[in-house]
């Protein structure tokens, strides 16, 4: 076991090495922190949602009905058996309720389209037309395009599965 | 995850974690850019006929083409006429879109074409655009309408 000798400094040393302590205290290298500030970028993508959210439009829901070409002066693009169902639709005012609805040889006048589908089935149950009787829409020129979509409709909903547009 | 720390003078503060918030606000504003983009793409905001008891349905017509058919004039819609386009595009006249359609059709035999016409247009519109689409030999036709969820 080795002596342990204190070794003694002088005043002089001391104050040296307190210098030396001081000063690798002060150039002791500075570790920087990155600091990144968060708060614009939350910001502007809060102000990006909700411009987004406020510009979409969402598409309503749409579907397809189906139909054939209407035959135009005479010419006729769809043979037609001997006694087709023929639906007249007639504007008779500037409103959107001013149309008239016949059947020709039909003795009947729906005031709705409603009621029009009804008319329909009716005359499907009779001798001589089924179902696959065809089913001729003639409207006026001026009649609304909604009222003629509504008369498509209306042979859809009393299953006819022959429907075709006619002219004048 | 909030947590709390204490700090030298013994008091607690709140720490937020707010990674997963930014997270979720990217992942919503990605979704309702993309979506936004998809629903415009070829169906223009048209006023469709809503029928009551709508026998309408959804289905995906391949090769398809959509004409939309705009009133002309906001104000009298039914008698001021109408403006034909395919898709987005511009509105074209009736004789210029058949021959669109036509050299449309000879290069995919199996188009089908998709009307979109606006429910206050007049008869005579729509009826013009489907002669002329009779002309060209364009016999299947669709007409969109409103279904019974879309009223």
């Amino acid at each position: 076991m080795r002596a342990h000798t204190a070794r003694r400094f002088t005043t002089e040393q001391l104050a040296q090495g307190v210098q030396r302590i001081r000063h690798r205290r002060k150039h002791k290298p500075h570790r920087s922190a990155i600091r990144l500030n968060i708060a614009p970028m939350i910001d502007m993508t809060f102000l990006l949602l909700v411009f987004f959210l406020v510009t979409t439009r969402f598409a309503r829901s749409e579907g397809m009905l189906s139909s054939k070409m209407p035959q135009d002066r005479g010419q006729v693009g769809v043979p037609l058996p001997i006694s087709p169902i023929v639906v007249r639709i007639k504007q008779v005012g500037e409103g959107v309720d001013d149309f008239a609805i016949t059947l020709d040889n039909v003795d009947a006048f729906p005031a709705t389209f409603t009621q029009l589908a009804q008319v329909l089935s009716e005359i499907q149950s009779r001798p001589g037309f089924d179902k696959e009787t065809p089913v001729v829409i003639i409207p006026d020129e001026d009649v609304w395009w909604d009222h003629v979509v509504n008369a498509w409709n209306a042979a859809l909903r009393a299953e006819c599965r022959n429907i075709a547009f006619g002219a004048e | 995850m909030r947590t709390l720390r204490h700090d030298r003078h013994g008091g607690s503060s709140l720490d937020f974690n707010a990674t997963p918030l930014i997270d979720v606000i990217f992942t919503l504003t990605i979704f309702v850019m993309l979506v936004s983009t998809f629903s415009s793409m070829e169906n223009m905001p048209v006023d469709l006929p809503s029928p009551e008891g709508s026998q309408a349905k959804e289905h995906d017509v391949p090769d398809r083409v959509v004409i939309n058919c705009l009133p002309v004039s906001q104000l009298s819609k039914r008698t001021g006429g109408a403006r034909y386009s395919i898709g987005p595009n511009a509105p074209e006249a009736l004789d210029v879109l058949g021959d669109r359609l036509a050299a449309m059709k000879e290069q995919n035999a199996a188009m089908q074409v998709v009307i979109r016409a606006d429910k206050h247009l007049a008869y005579s519109d729509v009826r013009a655009l489907m002669n002329v689409l009779a002309e060209r030999q364009i016999a299947v036709l669709n007409v969109a309408a409103r279904t019974r969820d879309g009223e």
